[in-house]
């Protein structure tokens, strides 16, 4: 090859090149999209909710871009765009990303970081209260998905969840197991201690419902317990010192045989599919056949039955997500399609990309380079003034001052290897 | 808290014994490694349960019996624990312990986060053997699949007796861990006898990932980092490098395990297994059954 033919070549190419670097952010900053960020477990032993909540997130933003997009304040329609980030559920990787995304992205909100604990640390890093200027913690909105142990959100005014509510959710439980099993007196169970989310639901919300509605606990010892959500959880956690196990746990028999011991009429496991599964399989072998078998939230998922199918039969658990309204069906195939399962937790994850699309739309967002500070606080503003949502299970209350939801909810039993919704209190 | 009630402390104790034997399988095979090479391969267990995946998909796939299930999962394992010689041992430098271990370490991370994304994390029914068998003596009920692992721990432990002292290789493996400059004199090599040690671990951890799992009835990563501590544990309460040793101390770890947590709840229960251990590192810093180790 001749050097004239080189130099063509190379000139060629720096000229590609430079058409390349200088005309793409040309290009890439006329174009104006609604950015939103996800993150969640991705890697680590929990990567299958992280896996969930992206295959719904996909799902959704798929859905409205088929739609038409989003609507900006000017009346452009622009597409919505996600980037999922991996935190492991582990807090200093959710507060590392969240950092992130707040300080090198021009996303206008998140949706993370899937569980509890990792939530309740990350959401300490968010300015407490809007226009505190003493306070320079983070001033970007957060619309959470998964993470469901009661009371978090009200930790910052930038942090709202879209979570069923456990208290109402096992209230009505309660309520419902009274009218069905009459015959139904007393209670045990255990939980995973070292799982905020199981332990606290276990112990602040479970055990004191139960009671509340006349089932008490085997051999007593939970005098400070009042019926009252709270109250006296202190001694739940004592009285079932030796049926309870840790989440990475792989012998139940000691927890197995103090349920046994008890006799009661209702039997409570609150912990994740892993353990559940495995204190299960336990309670079979050693023949124990409450006459109700109540388990947590987290358990109603795919996982749970994918582990244990045979041994969770008949257990009962409250969930915000059951493929029984169109919307949900289709939401659970979509999800199927992109490698996930929808469930309680991960459900919510459809529901948060609409309700941003909606607030985008109401709250007259820019989405400009130069806007993007004060659409950020846009987005929260509308998400703190929204009072109910449309969700895939019906109408989803705001509790606005905690950024709570009401979600509807559904009981659902392991039957046959599936999920069977029970009782519809909607 | 329990009370004393007899029957059922024995109950307890008797459950923490049997369902030790797996926490001592796990315990022979960073014994072998470290006897032979005086190093702590800390991929081990996540290779062990690894291989127990790999049975596992022998089951889902090809609907194999849970006898080929345990023979897949030891042969998976195996290969692991060879490849994990090949890239954390091998090419180190003998006397390097730190890069060794730091490599193993990472190896463990590694082989974790490939099940992990294989499986995303879910838990998966393991097929058990003599799952629904339960012997009753009395008031007292022992598990019949527990009851198989004490005896494949026992049979292991005669097998890798019997190799370690009554063939060649069992004699290559001791020259080498004795001496390893000597036994490269004498015509070992010193790398193949490794390599053979390293997959023998390897078949025993596969045998033991598959039993636990089939103990408790469905297998998660989220096992592994508990195991590998469990293991570790075992064998320096057991002595480094004593098989008897690992076995006695698996079977003391996971009795008492239960009896703490009888006696004082979950939380408290690892809390009194690692004093159990600082015990040990400080009064008996060679276990119960290991000598001191001497190499040039």
């Amino acid at each position: 090859m001749s050097k004239t033919s080189i130099s063509i070549i190379t000139l060629a190419g720096v000229a590609a090149a430079t058409l390349i670097a200088f005309g793409q952010p040309a290009f890439a900053a006329s174009e104006r999209t609604v950015k939103i960020a996800g993150w969640g477990a991705k890697s680590g032993p929990l990567r299958s909710f992280g896996v969930n909540s992206e295959a719904v997130l996909t799902a959704a933003v798929k859905s409205i871009n088929d739609a038409g997009g989003v609507k900006l304040g000017d009346g452009t329609m622009v597409p919505m765009e996600f980037t999922y980030y991996d935190s492991a559920c582990n807090a200093d990787q959710a507060i590392s990303v969240a950092r992130k995304v707040e300080s090198q992205t021009d996303a206008l909100i998140g949706i993370g970081p899937t569980c509890s604990g990792a939530a309740a640390a990350m959401y300490g890093i968010f300015q407490k209260t809007v226009d505190d200027a003493s306070d320079t913690g983070l001033q970007f909105p957060i619309l959470t998905d998964t993470a469901i142990r009661p009371g978090l959100a009200k930790k910052s005014q930038w942090t709202f969840r879209n979570v069923p509510n456990e208290i109402t959710m096992y209230d009505e439980l309660f309520s419902w197991l009274r009218t069905q099993y009459p015959d139904a007196k007393t209670i045990y169970g255990g939980t995973e201690t070292d799982q905020a989310h199981s332990k606290l639901t276990f112990a602040i919300v479970i055990v004191p419902l139960a009671k509340k509605h006349g089932f008490e606990w085997v051999g007593g010892g939970i005098e400070g317990v009042t019926g009252k959500v709270r109250d006296g959880y202190e001694n739940v956690l004592e009285v079932s010192k030796s049926s309870n196990w840790l989440m990475a746990d792989t012998n139940f028999s000691v927890q197995a045989r103090a349920f046994k011991k008890s006799g009661a009429d209702m039997m409570i496991v609150s912990s994740h599919p892993f353990t559940t599964c495995g204190m299960l399989k336990e309670m079979k072998r050693q023949r124990i056949n409450p006459k109700v078998l109540v388990g947590l939230t987290s358990s109603s998922s795919a996982e749970t039955l994918k582990g244990c199918a045979d041994a969770a039969e008949g257990m009962y658990i409250p969930t915000g997500f059951a493929p029984i309204t169109d919307a949900a069906a289709a939401v659970a195939s979509a999800a199927q399609a992109n490698g996930g399962f929808a469930d309680l937790h991960s459900a919510a994850a459809w529901e948060n990309a609409h309700i941003i699309k909606q607030v985008v739309e109401s709250m007259g967002v820019m989405a400009k380079p130069d806007t993007l500070q004060a659409d950020r606080r846009k987005v929260r503003d509308g998400l703190e003034a929204l009072v109910s949502v449309n969700g895939l299970m019906g109408e989803i209350g705001r509790v606005q001052d905690e950024g709570e939801s009401v979600k509807p909810f559904v009981f659902v039993q392991a039957e046959g290897g599936s999920w069977e919704v029970v009782h519809d209190p909607r | 808290m329990g009370d004393f009630d007899f029957v059922y402390i024995t109950q307890t104790v008797g459950d923490g014994l049997l369902f030790g034997s797996t926490y001592a399988l796990i315990g022979i095979g960073f014994t072998l490694i470290f006897g032979a090479m005086g190093k702590l391969n800390m991929t081990y267990a996540a290779a062990s349960l690894g291989g127990a995946y790999v049975g596992l998909a022998a089951f889902t796939f090809v609907n194999a019996p849970a006898l080929v299930v345990f023979l897949v999962s030891a042969l998976a394992s195996g290969i692991v624990g060879f490849i994990a010689y090949l890239t954390c041992f091998r090419f180190i430098p003998i006397h390097n312990h730190l890069a060794a271990l730091m490599a193993s370490i990472g190896g463990l991370f590694f082989i974790d986060e490939i099940v992990i994304h294989t499986t995303d994390g879910s838990p998966l029914t393991f097929p058990a053997m003599f799952e629904d068998v339960m012997f009753e003596l009395g008031p007292l009920g022992i598990r019949g699949d527990l009851l198989f692992v004490f005896a494949v721990c026992i049979a292991a432990t005669a097998g890798l007796l019997f190799v370690l002292y009554r063939s060649r290789l069992g004699l290559a493996t001791r020259a080498v861990s004795q001496q390893d400059v000597a036994a490269r004199l004498c015509g070992i090599d010193v790398h193949r006898t490794n390599a053979v040690t390293f997959v023998l671990a390897g078949l025993l951890g596969g045998i033991a990932g598959a039993m636990t799992a089939a103990a408790v009835g469905v297998l998660s990563p989220l096992i592994t980092i508990p195991l590998t501590v469990k293991g570790l544990i075992v064998t320096v309460i057991g002595g480094l490098g004593s098989i008897p040793g690992a076995i006695v101390a698996g079977l003391m770890v996971g009795a008492l395990e239960n009896v703490f947590l009888y006696f004082r709840g979950v939380n408290e229960r690892d809390m009194y297994v690692l004093l159990l251990l600082f015990v040990f590192l400080v009064f008996r810093p060679h276990g119960i059954f290991g000598s001191a180790i001497s190499r040039d």
